[in-house]
């Protein structure tokens, strides 16, 4: 993955996601106090989610502590994120397309979006692959697998 | 239904070679080689696209679709390993060193052919372990109550754990949160709903197929997408395939030893395909006369992964079949194909539905020949789907990840989830975090809890019901050893496992 961190000081990216778990731990065993615990004979459904935290909070610290030969947070390499970043967000905005426009028009804007801005296609393949793939994969999934997709205005 | 095995084996072909069911066995190892080759589509996505198919069919025909795109999805992901040093999924990933090195020598066609063959001879071996082990371990489980369980499930944790080669805390970590994930919706035992913050569809809990497929699917192509171009591809004829005598001989050892290693791993619930390639290429190296050959184009470093990971993804349906324990998400969303259609899966699986036991065994038999044949005279067809350019093939796979989790339960909140967890994943893979463990955990978790609090009901809320039984102590032991184990490297400073069979300069 990344170098080792050496001599070089500076928060260790063990440290960082140790706390992010003890958080997550502590998140959970306080959402958990609205279910009853019961008792050993009797487990509640607060039972399990108490002891999973627990374990959580624990592997959080102990990772923490053992950060020591994990890289620095800041040498991790997040050069992809970016893309990343709009890429979940273009999904994220196709996904509120779907139930409201139809799989095959939100499915194309998904398709034309990514093709032609984020990796800079000439329009006419953009257009060919975007709609060609909407409109095939609905037919070989709705119209001959009868799995059950959304449509949107005009039956699309 | 009564009889030895061979009759049931030959009652199974009787189911396995009518038409129908052949034809879905040949769409499913087809489908399979696809998505095996394709980044980002490994075979779980591919399951989970296929898997609303499946609700119109027999579960018969049903479950021999998936299991095709399973095995075939590990045939598939070779190719693309040899051929491009891509592995098409995370069971590829030790292919890809030796593979790649072989076809940069020109020796992609024997790469490709041994790779096949062992697939083949691990499939039918495993097949044939498959047959004899789940329904002599179904008649065992019988004596499981909730106390086995409970010892059975949490030693899959350890094991998948220990072996996974990392660190035992992180994987451990995961499994917890994973475990934390499993406790959203309806509580079983008292009604109670959990963690749902009034979303109606958390009610019914985290599906696995958002989960898996945003960790693994869609985390994988924000990991690779805008990465620079792969090499030109070749394209061997079927004349190159014939790999020579020594190759040959080479390759029978590590084929023999990938067999039965995938086949053993394959049965503890963790992703075994993935870690059994590991441990076959690490045994290889360290057998070898020759280990500096490993990494330059060992054909040994083909064959030995190859064959367990095929191997495994059998070993892999022996618990789900004969206990109806999922041993990851792959067979977790197969159950759930056989479940829709009301078949309980469990010990009595195997008495109570013999067709479709049998008929899933036989039909394997089938899937490894049709494999070996796709994948050998066929592979340059299937190589020509590897031109389309990277920039143009992600984001479809985008598309089919969306359309794949959507169509499971026709839900928006279940593609917001795949969506999170893909981010999570990626996060996780960048920071040194291996995110099977959490697909693991979401999948046992119902199962634990239900078997740890019965247990306690039964007990009087004693815990030394787990140490009293045998079955359940013995499991408790072999997780206790496994914890030492894991531990032993912290307390002394010595080399882990992964280190010793030559990895770290790997992978």
């Amino acid at each position: 993955m990344q170098q080792t961190g050496g001599a070089s000081r500076g928060l260790r990216s063990d440290v960082v996601a140790g706390v992010v778990l003890m958080l997550i731990a502590l998140l959970a065993g306080w959402q958990n106090r609205a279910y009853p615990v019961g008792t050993l004979a009797e487990p509640g459904p607060g039972y399990m989610p108490l002891m999973i935290a627990g374990a959580l909070g624990v592997f959080g610290l102990l990772i923490a502590l053992r950060a020591g030969t994990s890289p620095l947070f800041n040498a991790v390499d997040w050069s992809e994120g970016r893309r990343g970043i709009v890429m979940l967000i273009a999904c994220g905005v196709a996904v509120l397309a779907l139930e409201r426009i139809g799989y095959r028009l939100s499915m194309t804007a998904l398709l034309v979006f990514m093709l032609g801005v984020v990796e800079r296609k000439r329009p006419v393949p953009t257009l060919l692959v975007a709609f060609g793939f909407a409109f095939l994969s609905y037919y070989l999934f709705a119209s001959l697998l009868k799995v059950q997709l959304p449509h949107g205005p005009w039956g699309l | 239904m009564d009889g030895g095995v061979f009759a049931n084996l030959m009652h199974g072909f009787s189911v396995a070679l009518q038409p129908s069911v052949l034809a879905y066995a040949f769409a499913g190892c087809v489908i399979g080689t696809l998505v095996g080759m394709l980044p980002g589509l490994g075979p779980l996505a591919g399951i989970s696209l296929l898997l609303p198919a499946t609700f119109g069919l027999n579960p018969i025909i049903a479950i021999v679709l998936l299991a095709g795109v399973y095995y075939g999805a590990m045939y598939g992901g070779s190719t693309t390993s040899i051929l491009m040093r891509i592995p098409g999924e995370a069971a590829s990933v030790m292919t890809c060193i030796d593979g790649y090195a072989m076809t940069q020598r020109g020796r992609a066609g024997p790469a490709l052919a041994i790779a096949a063959i062992g697939s083949f001879v691990a499939g039918t071996l495993s097949v044939v372990a498959l047959m004899f082990l789940a329904p002599t371990l179904a008649s065992f489980a019988l004596r499981f109550g909730p106390p086995e369980y409970t010892g059975l499930l949490l030693m899959g944790l350890f094991v998948l754990a220990y072996m996974s080669g990392g660190s035992m805390l992180k994987t451990l970590a995961m499994a917890a949160v994973g475990l934390l994930l499993g406790m959203i919706g309806i509580d079983a035992m008292s009604g109670y709903t959990r963690f749902s913050y009034d979303v109606i569809e958390l009610a019914d809990g985290i599906g696995i197929v958002p989960v898996a497929v945003g960790l693994f699917g869609l985390s994988e192509i924000l990991l690779t997408a805008g990465q620079p171009t792969p090499p030109a591809i070749q394209r061997p004829t079927l004349r190159q395939l014939i790999p020579s005598l020594e190759e040959i001989k080479l390759s029978v050892g590590p084929i023999s030893r990938g067999s039965l290693i995938g086949f053993l791993i394959g049965i503890i619930p963790g992703s075994a395909h993935i870690i059994s390639s590991f441990v076959s290429y690490g045994i290889e190296r360290r057998m070898s006369t020759h280990p500096e050959r490993f990494g330059k184009g060992a054909i040994e470093g083909v064959a030995g992964p190859e064959s367990a990971n095929n191997s495994a993804a059998t070993g892999a349906f022996v618990p789900m079949l004969a206990l109806g324990i999922p041993t990851g998400p792959i067979t977790a969303v197969m159950l759930a194909a056989i479940m829709v259609h009301g078949i309980s899966p469990g010990p009595m699986l195997i008495t109570q539905q013999p067709d479709l036991f049998w008929g899933f065994v036989a039909s394997m038999y089938v899937g490894n020949v049709v494999l070996l044949i796709l994948n050998l005279p066929l592979v340059g067809l299937f190589v020509y789907l590897l031109r389309i350019p990277y920039s143009y093939l992600y984001p479809a796979i985008l598309c089919f990840c969306i359309l794949g989790v959507y169509s499971v339960s026709n839900s928006v909140v279940d593609v917001w989830i795949m969506l999170g967890m893909g981010a999570f994943g990626y996060v996780l893979r960048k920071t040194g975090f291996e995110p099977a463990p959490i697909a693991l955990g979401l999948i046992l978790s119902p199962m634990l809890e239900l078997s740890v609090r019965q247990s306690l009901a039964m007990s009087g809320g004693s815990y030394g019901i787990f140490f009293e039984r045998p079955i359940a102590i013995t499991m408790f032991a072999a997780a206790g050893v496994l914890i030492l184990l894991g531990l032993k490297p912290l307390l002394f400073k010595r080399k882990d496992w992964r280190e010793k069979v030559g990895l770290e300069d790997q992978v």
